[in-house]
């Protein structure tokens, strides 16, 4: 039987962050499947010379994506990707933001550091994120507010603080995103 | 990653139109010696190209089979010449599926796929859905499709 049935409309979000700091396991929390991987090739000639300093003598190089499903209804799918972590890769993000609705930042509060780079990344495009901070470790010793001053955050940027590993945690940060989305979207009045 | 192990001799069959493919049938039966297909270099699958004739295929443009050259009487006769991985992204996509999500299941990277798919779309046997706009430049998701992820999200 050839598919005749309306194909569902797509969006995705994007989950960010330093190098192991939860990304893939959030999307698998949240997930209805496995995350899944692929891999995108990147060539000297789309990306540009200067992109890919730092990987010698390549032509070409590998970035891995994660990514999740959660049908929000048969006419609705959103998809979480896990966007990768290196900043030599992030020329390709322009690949990956066309279209996503926003991001979700995870932080770790013993490597703030490194989820810097993804803030300025969102800020200066202004695309719409939200910050989680994962405890994964059971670590955090610093309140919201340390932290928040720490990145040198937007007052306006949510912030949430919890176990990605935990399924009601990621949900509650992609519905903090949304609810932005939806005031940032709404009427003034 | 390639479990199709896909071997370059594979794609001379176009002209054997009619030959039974025996949908299921192993793509690997003749996969040869075990990896071969990770040593292939992916653009082989291509025909070299390494650039889609067409750019509007992203990560989640849902893709839906619109006609299966296999399909019983009445289909038209097979156009072209599909090769295994064609052959089985129309399989695939007899449920709509994500691109991203087809690169996946076989083990190809997205800009192979992107190319094959662009394939199939040109000749009319795959349907591609492009995503949402909801850039800001062009006002933004609407509050209709925020309203409705919000609540899709609340059921988790």
């Amino acid at each position: 039987m050839t598919t005749t049935q309306a194909a569902p409309a797509a969006v995705k979000i994007l989950i960010a962050g330093g190098f192991g700091v939860g990304k893939t396991t959030m999307v698998g929390s949240v997930s209805e499947i496995e995350p899944l991987s692929t891999e995108e090739y990147l060539t000297r000639a789309s990306v540009g010379v200067d992109d890919l300093a730092g990987v010698d003598g390549k032509d070409t190089t590998t970035v891995a994506l994660d990514f999740g499903r959660i049908t929000v209804s048969p006419e609705l799918v959103v998809y979480l990707f896990g966007t990768p972590g290196q900043e030599r890769f992030w020329f390709m993000w322009n690949d990956l933001v066309n279209g996503a609705l926003g991001a979700v930042v995870i932080a770790d509060t013993r490597r703030l550091g490194a989820s810097f780079a993804s803030i300025d990344f969102f800020e200066s495009r202004n695309i719409p994120f939200v910050v989680a901070i994962n405890c994964f470790h059971g670590h955090n010793t610093r309140t919201a507010e340390e932290i928040r001053s720490a990145l040198d955050l937007d007052p306006r940027v949510p912030l949430l603080v919890g176990d990605v590993r935990r399924r009601a945690f990621s949900r509650d940060v992609l519905l903090a995103l949304v609810d932005e989305l939806i005031e940032a979207a709404a009427p003034v009045g | 990653m390639n479990p199709y192990g896909y071997s370059p001799g594979d794609d001379e069959d176009g002209g054997t139109r009619g030959e039974a493919e025996a949908a299921g049938g192993g793509p690997d039966e003749d996969g040869g010696e075990d990896g071969a297909g990770t040593m292939v270099r992916p653009y082989t699958i291509t025909r070299g190209r390494t650039a889609p004739e067409r750019d509007d295929l992203t990560l989640i443009t849902v893709l839906t089979t619109a006609l299966d050259p296999r399909d019983p009487p009445g289909a038209r006769p097979r156009p072209g010449r599909l090769q295994p991985e064609h052959r089985l992204i129309l399989q695939r996509c007899r449920h709509a599926t994500a691109l991203a999500e087809v690169s996946a299941a076989l083990g190809l990277p997205v800009s192979v796929t992107r190319i094959l798919a662009g394939d199939l779309v040109a000749q009319g046997l795959l349907l591609a859905r492009a995503p949402l706009t909801v850039a800001r430049a062009s006002g933004g998701a609407d509050l209709g499709l925020l309203a409705a992820v919000r609540d899709g999200l609340r059921r988790l």
